[in-house]
């Protein structure tokens, strides 16, 4: 414990070395806590208090990898590798009613200040009608992934699927002047920079974001076997935001439909101003005022039975830019992802599972010729993980990437991680 | 807290096995088999009671919950829609009352008979019942009674299955072959957990509505009695069931 603390409290521990600290002092800190019968244990069912009306949950998990990543492949934004990540995480649902909930989720990771993922209030108008309004920073209509509990087995790998974490290089507060700039940063989405609003460099933007949350209303009603999401939030898929940047909203939707037991098919759309007002401001007066936005279209599919769970999910979004100056980008760029994922039960606490994914860009015409705007990746990884207990997963993981550009354009890397929740 | 009622199953598993020699075990259908007079444990069917010469008591009484059993929610889900469907709170006032120990030659001729079937249902994201006891050998069927899938399955020591995942109307079966506590649990639902208790005697009884139960057919001698409740042994005490047979009145208050 000495030597644990030593390094927490130095501050000059190795990611390696910090994330199992933490993971091993959280596990130390949630053993303490007395369980209803009175045992020094792991708690293993979330904590509940004035007859239910609030629940409180929590999780941690460490993740660590046998190498660094020079590719920034699975960074998702300069500070941040989801490879070695901690990650700690309570969450409430506080119940002010039979027909009004508060729900929340903080989080830090790596140690570093507490932010809210989620933190919205839900209303269900109607008792008898599974019609519910909920309000805050919301859970995203759009996809699959970025709503999954990371926790358990839910995501039965470490990595993360390509569409939902890989930096491509967009930024919403800076943008390239010619179709020259933006093929100049290809393969550089964890730090890109561009001559039109912030220079500074910082990490781009994904498809769609599953470490942030965006703000705004959601709506959604259920009736079997179709399910219809709908919501308004300040940011985009690729930028949620707490607070507007743009004046404008976006508006996306889900369907989802369940024709059988085992079996969830889900179409997804999304729409919403992408470029910031202060970069829109300083444009030169002769530049087109489009419609800044990013679109995005998304399908989405889960099928389970007995021992084996398979999904598989497809973005196709695409993002308007200025066209300022020649080589101009005129229309706008285009990037989709698609992935496949499975996980099959070898043998109680065992599993085996796997994930393909690949992120594709549309062609752009520079000075030197015709390119994809932005490399395309292609990531596999396979895995497995053992249940310690109910409730306390290892994983372990090889993922490898291929890029078709940049300076790193292969990377293979192992990975383990620990991951406790109740 | 598991540990205190494994061991004495344990015991009670080696003593039965060392008295019972293979001539002195009886055959199924060799002994008469009797209806047991107690009441049908809720989702289990106790089968039969073996006859013995000597005069047999029984321990009844009644067990009494005073402590404050906590509701089960599940777990916070931040990325729901909307409301989770509503789910029954389990029944976590059923109390298994056994026999922890007992003199030599109690359990003899004993060890062999079928550990009949169980059930557990998954119904209304519950299981029902959450507290089951079997005796070893006995099936449990699993069967499925809800719209959604469940996933039932087991990591403790005494049993792991996992029985992947199926949908209504459908049910599996599990055999559980050693004695000591099987905690089952749901993978899909969090909020889902129930337990089962396989021994390897008879003398164990799971308490009714009205907490009562009735150890019956039990020979002459000192006893240990547990009251095992929620994931412990709550209480334990001693009685002694008399050359006379008859039976022993024994209540518990768990707090």
């Amino acid at each position: 414990m000495t030597s644990f603390a030593a390094c927490l409290v130095n501050g000059v521990a190795s990611d390696f070395m910090r994330t199992w600290c933490g993971l091993v002092a959280t596990v130390l800190v949630l053993a303490a806590v007395p369980t209803v019968a009175g045992a020094q244990t792991l708690p293993s069912e979330p904590v509940s208090l004035m007859s239910g009306r609030v629940t409180i949950g929590a999780e941690a998990s460490a993740s660590i990898s046998s190498n660094d990543d020079p590719g920034w492949f699975n960074y998702t934004d300069y500070e941040h590798n989801a490879l070695r990540l901690l990650r700690l995480g309570a969450t409430a649902d506080v119940r002010l009613g039979s027909r009004v909930s508060v729900l929340g989720e903080l989080r830090t990771e790596n140690w570093e200040a507490l932010r809210p993922y989620a933190l919205y209030i839900r209303v269900r108008p109607w008792a008898n009608r599974a019609f519910d309004i909920q309000a805050g920073r919301i859970p995203p209509s759009f996809g699959a992934f970025a709503r999954r509990n990371y926790s358990g087995s839910d995501n039965p790998l470490i990595g993360y699927p390509l569409g939902y974490q890989y930096l491509t290089s967009l930024r919403s507060d800076a943008v390239p002047a010619t179709a020259d700039d933006l093929l100049r940063m290809r393969a550089r989405g964890w730090r890109p920079s561009f001559p039109i609003g912030s220079t500074g460099v910082a990490p781009g933007s994904p498809l769609v974001t599953a470490f942030r949350w965006d703000t705004g209303v959601q709506v959604h009603w259920e009736s079997e076997p179709l399910e219809v999401t709908g919501s308004v939030t300040t940011g985009t898929l690729s930028e949620p935001h707490v607070h507007d940047n743009n004046g404008g909203k976006q508006v996306a939707a889900r369907v989802a439909w369940r024709p059988i037991v085992g079996l969830v098919l889900g179409v997804s759309g999304a729409h919403g101003p992408y470029i910031a007002d202060d970069v829109t401001r300083i444009l030169p007066p002769d530049v087109p005022r489009a419609d800044f936005s990013q679109q995005a279209f998304g399908f989405d599919a889960e099928y389970s039975r007995g021992y084996w769970l398979v999904r598989s999910e497809a973005i196709v979004s695409r993002w308007r830019l200025p066209a300022v100056r020649a080589p101009f980008i005129n229309d706008p760029v285009r990037a989709w992802s698609a992935s496949g994922e499975g996980r099959y039960k070898i043998r109680p606490g065992v599993f085996a599972a796997g994930r393909y994914d690949y992120l594709g860009f549309s062609d752009l015409r520079g000075t030197a010729g015709t390119r994809s705007w932005d490399a395309p990746v292609h990531r596999m990884e396979v895995g497995g993980g053992y249940y310690l207990l109910r409730n306390l997963i290892g994983k372990i993981s090889y993922q490898q990437n291929w890029r078709d550009g940049g300076l790193v354009r292969e990377h293979r890397i192992w990975s383990g991680q620990l991951n406790f929740w109740f | 807290m598991i540990h205190r009622l494994m061991v004495p199953l344990v015991i009670c598993c080696a003593h039965a096995a060392i008295a019972g020699s293979p001539a002195r075990q009886p055959r199924w259908g060799e002994i008469g088999a009797t209806v047991s007079p107690v009441p049908v444990v809720s989702g289990f069917s106790r089968t039969s009671q073996v006859q013995s010469a000597e005069p047999l008591g029984s321990i009844r009484g009644r067990v009494e919950i005073r402590r404050s059993v906590p509701v089960v929610e599940p777990r916070p889900s931040v990325g729901d829609f909307g409301m989770p469907a509503p789910h029954d709170q389990p029944d976590r006032f059923r109390t298994v009352v056994y026999l922890e120990s007992a003199p030599a030659g109690a359990f003899e001729g004993r060890s062999g008979l079928p550990g009949g079937r169980g059930r557990m249902t998954q119904r209304n994201e519950t299981f029902v019942p959450r507290l089951l006891a079997v005796r070893v050998g006995a099936t449990v069927d699993f069967p499925n009674e809800d719209h959604t899938y469940h996933n039932v399955f087991s990591l403790s020591k005494t049993q792991r299955f996992d029985l992947g995942r199926y949908a209504a109307g459908q049910s599996k079966p599990v055999r559980f072959d050693r004695p000591g506590i099987v905690r089952v649990f749901c993978d899909i639902h969090s909020h889902m957990s129930a337990f089962i208790l396989v021994f390897s005697h008879r003398f164990f009884d799971t308490t009714d509505t009205d907490g009562r139960y009735q150890i019956p057919a039990v020979p002459p001698g000192k006893y240990n009695v547990m009251a095992w409740n929620d994931g412990a042994v709550r209480d334990s005490r001693t009685v002694t069931v008399s050359e006379q047979g008859g039976p022993v009145e024994l209540d518990f208050v768990l707090r």
